[in-house]
């Protein structure tokens, strides 16, 4: 059971003099219950490789698999593949439509045939999921709430579809840091307890670092590392660099630490992991 | 992908056409419009003719794309003649069978008719082949400036006209994310009666609807922000400028309407 | 160049209750100077931001821009054109389909004539360094480009203060360092006075003042240094110290002696390793 998807290759308005290469060749496997961080810079493939694991494009070569469904096949047999799926794009708020917030994130379950009472469970669990209280908001205009309540409420709307498969592109964009630690924390919990895979596409490499077990990254439409993030972030500063990335905060601070001579070891990369080596350090320095 | 919808049917180049003040073109189409229906006698039809095969042929556009502009009233051309070869009595006969005839003077109404409608075209949209909608709008504002006394809003509808097309790939960038957005939460576009097709289109329409006030919103504000305060002392980057060109432009066309007022009251 | 005092903005929502958006602030930003105003989401910090250039008018206070106040209709376009604003979203800010005429859209407003006209044009291109797109459409352009863009914009106008409301939050990381060095360019080297909103301390550090907002009402101001010290105080007000500043705080509570302020990757490692 797992999202696969063999040498894809997309290339955007074919044969015309606009044509242009998104995806070369990419071959990749995301099982259940992973946590996948997707980075690369503008450009460089990503939110068409998500539309492929989405079925919302068709690759121009390779094939795309869900469960065993083959993503290539016709509108109707594939839509019970898009339920798997759950795809939050960037600014989810944009596109909230319905009256109420209820009516919206009942959508995406009515759409894949859910009963009502199915419906009304899945919209309550959502929307305790992300934090809502149901009698509070379950009624209200989504229009009317806060830019960060209606965030929320478009996350929750494709949550109820309780897919298997959670793909992120830049949840926390526009997020003031408290809001971000809160948002993260929710997803950390639905991974964790539902065995929810998630695949989160991010500029922000401390969030990468922080979150995800397994990190895939992507340059000029071709997939140039995949393996977890402290391998990637440890090994190739420079190489990322160069394709226009970097290393989280904590593992550029390190690098600063070590050129003065500080013993930091080369795996770590998140503020925690640092302040944890520091203190051993400093305690064993201040015996000798 | 969004470059061709967005340059319209424009056809970059440096062409006599393209060199144009955009009001000369502007004016010799509608110039050539009006001549179009003195034409009468089969010699005026073929000066026509030859003045736009000239005028094509100057504009250095490939002439595949002029088809493809000229094409979708193709069918409309066809169903004109036809009529007419059917419901014009008079001259010699040609064909005869049962009620239907046709006559020698239907089929050269016909071919008129139909002759008008594609050089109508075939001239409306040399001018668009050849002038960047943005130059266009230019031109329009400026040969609308001097009717402001009487209210036409020249100013206004030119700043509307060029924030729509500033626009409109946003717009279709936009419609294109909220579409897949809604697919991906299993909605289906397609299929239905026309009232759920309808319905079906809510959820883009909506968020369409809602995000094109807030940029609306926050366009107004950074403009405000930039002392726009209307057309009035405004100064312009780009002012239109006629050149000998758009002389040589004027003396064709003075010349062409003369030949063509000729053929049709003097001989 | 800046003075704001007492400045309150009160508007009233929709349940009819008012809101103090805005509650009291007291800010002075000299010619020249680079300052960062931080705070967390509904913290005023964009409603102060549109108070600069008299996008909004004072409920009480007075903001004053080059002694001009911006209550007075008279001094409108005066402020406008010296004040310039940079908006979160690089798409809503840009009028025309082509660079070079959206780069002229603010002087053509106060009517500079040709030549004055080209020549501003062309310097504002080439100071955000955007001389080789002036013909192209916006579309075309990445979201850093389309922020230095609307830098442009305002020089153009012959602008000396340049207010940035979360210019990188809709960037990614290379837009966002194309920003932040143009900023810092400008100020350097030719002067201009910036005030530079966001909740991106990592991007307040190469302010020389830092403000930060809390419920309407400055909680912190000073140095970067100073204000990136108070590491609990930030926590609480929703926001973060950038990492170094953050560890050293970390360190510091298990026990571990740290002088001095400190906020930078370098400062942390030469307080640690002397």
């Amino acid at each position: 059971m797992a999202i696969t998807l063999e040498q894809i290759h997309y290339t955007y308005s074919p044969g015309t003099p606009f044509a242009r290469v998104a995806l070369q060749g990419v071959t990749l496997t995301i099982e259940k219950g992973d946590f996948v961080a997707l980075i690369g810079h503008t450009g460089s493939g990503k939110s068409t490789l998500i539309q492929q694991m989405g079925g919302l494009l068709q690759p121009s070569e390779g094939k795309a698999s869900v469960d065993g469904i083959d993503l290539s096949r016709k509108e109707k047999e594939i839509k019970a593949a898009r339920g798997k799926i759950g795809i939050v794009f960037q600014y989810p708020e944009h596109q909230l439509f319905a009256e109420t917030a209820y009516e919206d994130i009942a959508f995406g379950p009515r759409n894949l045939g859910r009963s009502p009472e199915e419906t009304d469970r899945a919209v309550r669990r959502a929307m305790a999921q992300v934090g809502l209280d149901f009698d509070t908001f379950a009624q209200r205009s989504p229009f009317r709430l806060s830019g960060g309540q209606m965030r929320r409420l478009a996350i929750a709307g494709v949550l109820a579809m309780e897919p298997a498969y959670l793909i992120l592109d830049e949840p926390s964009a526009g997020l003031d840091p408290r809001s971000r630690r809160l948002f993260f924390e929710q997803i950390v919990k639905s991974h964790k307890q539902q065995g929810m895979a998630i695949i989160l596409v991010t500029h922000n490499m401390d969030e990468a670092a922080r979150y995800a077990q397994r990190l895939l990254v992507i340059n000029e439409g071709k997939l140039l590392y995949d393996a977890p993030p402290r391998e990637i972030f440890a090994k190739y500063q420079k190489e990322l660099e160069e394709v226009g990335l970097a290393v989280p905060a904590a593992a550029r601070l390190a690098a600063v630490l070590r050129a003065r001579g500080v013993p930091v070891p080369a795996d770590i990369i998140t503020e925690a992991e640092l302040e944890k080596f520091l203190l051993t350090w400093v305690k064993k320095r201040g015996k000798k | 992908m969004l470059s061709d919808i967005t340059l319209g049917q424009y056809f970059p180049g440096t062409s006599v056409l393209h060199r144009l003040d955009p009001r000369s073109k502007i004016l010799a189409t509608l110039c050539f419009i009006v001549i179009i229906f003195i034409a009468k006698s089969s010699a005026s039809y073929i000066l026509l003719c030859a003045f736009a095969i000239c005028c094509a042929l100057l504009s250095r556009v490939p002439l595949k794309l002029i088809y493809k502009g000229v094409k979708p009233v193709f069918i409309i051309a066809c169903l004109t003649a036809l009529i007419h070869i059917f419901s014009t009595k008079g001259g010699e006969v040609l064909f005869s069978y049962g009620i239907v005839t046709v006559t020698a003077l239907g089929v050269e109404m016909g071919a008129k008719m139909a002759l008008r409608l594609l050089l109508l075209l075939l001239f409306s949209s040399l001018l668009t082949y050849t002038t960047s909608p943005i130059v266009l709008t230019d031109g329009i504002e400026a040969l609308l400036r001097p009717f402001k006394s009487v209210g036409v809003p020249a100013h206004e509808l030119a700043m509307m006209m060029t924030i729509a097309l500033r626009f409109i790939p946003t717009l279709l960038e936009e419609t294109d994310r909220i579409m897949k957005a809604q697919t991906a939460r299993g909605a289906d576009f397609a299929g239905g009666s026309i009232l759920t097709r309808l319905k079906s289109l809510l959820p883009i329409l909506v968020p369409l609807f809602v995000s094109s006030f807030r940029r609306a919103d926050e366009l107004a504000t950074a403009m405000e922000a930039r002392c726009y305060r209307g057309g009035e002392g405004r100064t312009r980057l780009h002012e239109l400028a006629y050149g000998t060109l758009d002389g040589g432009c004027l003396a064709v066309m003075l010349l062409l309407t003369a030949a063509m007022a000729a053929l049709r009251w003097l001989s | 160049m800046l003075e704001v005092q007492g400045l309150k903005h009160y508007f009233t929502d929709e349940q009819g209750r008012t809101v103090k958006a805005l509650d009291g602030i007291d800010m002075h930003v000299d010619d020249g100077d680079y300052v960062a105003v931080i705070g967390e989401s509904g913290s005023g910090k964009s409603t102060l931001a549109r108070h600069f250039n008299a996008l909004l008018q004072p409920t009480e206070g007075r903001v004053l821009v080059d002694g001009m106040d911006t209550a007075a209709e008279e001094n409108l376009w005066a402020i406008r054109s010296r004040v310039g604003m940079v908006f979160q979203n690089p798409d809503n800010q840009i009028v025309a389909a082509i660079v070079e005429e959206d780069v002229a859209f603010g002087p053509e407003n106060l009517g500079v004539p040709q030549p004055e006209l080209g020549r501003r044009v062309r310097e504002a291109l080439a100071a955000v360094g955007m001389t080789a797109y002036a013909q192209q459409g916006p579309y075309l352009l990445s979201g850093g480009q389309k922020q230095r863009v609307a830098i442009a914009g305002i020089l153009a106008m012959a602008g000396r203060c340049i207010v940035l409301d979360e210019p990188t939050a809709m960037l990614d990381p290379r837009g966002r360092r194309e920003v932040l060095a143009t900023v810092k360019k400008l100020n350097e080297e030719q002067g201009i006075t910036i005030v530079y909103i966001t909740h991106d301390m990592s991007e307040a550090l190469a302010a020389k003042h830092v403000y930060a907002l809390e419920k309407g009402k400055v909680a912190l101001a000073g140095t970067p240094e100073e204000v990136f010290s108070e590491t609990d105080e930030l926590e609480r007000l929703g926001l973060e110290a950038p990492p170094a500043g953050r560890l050293a705080a970390k360190l510091r509570k298990a026990g571990i002696k740290i002088n001095g302020n400190i906020i930078r990757d370098e400062e942390l490692a030469e307080a640690l390793w002397p």
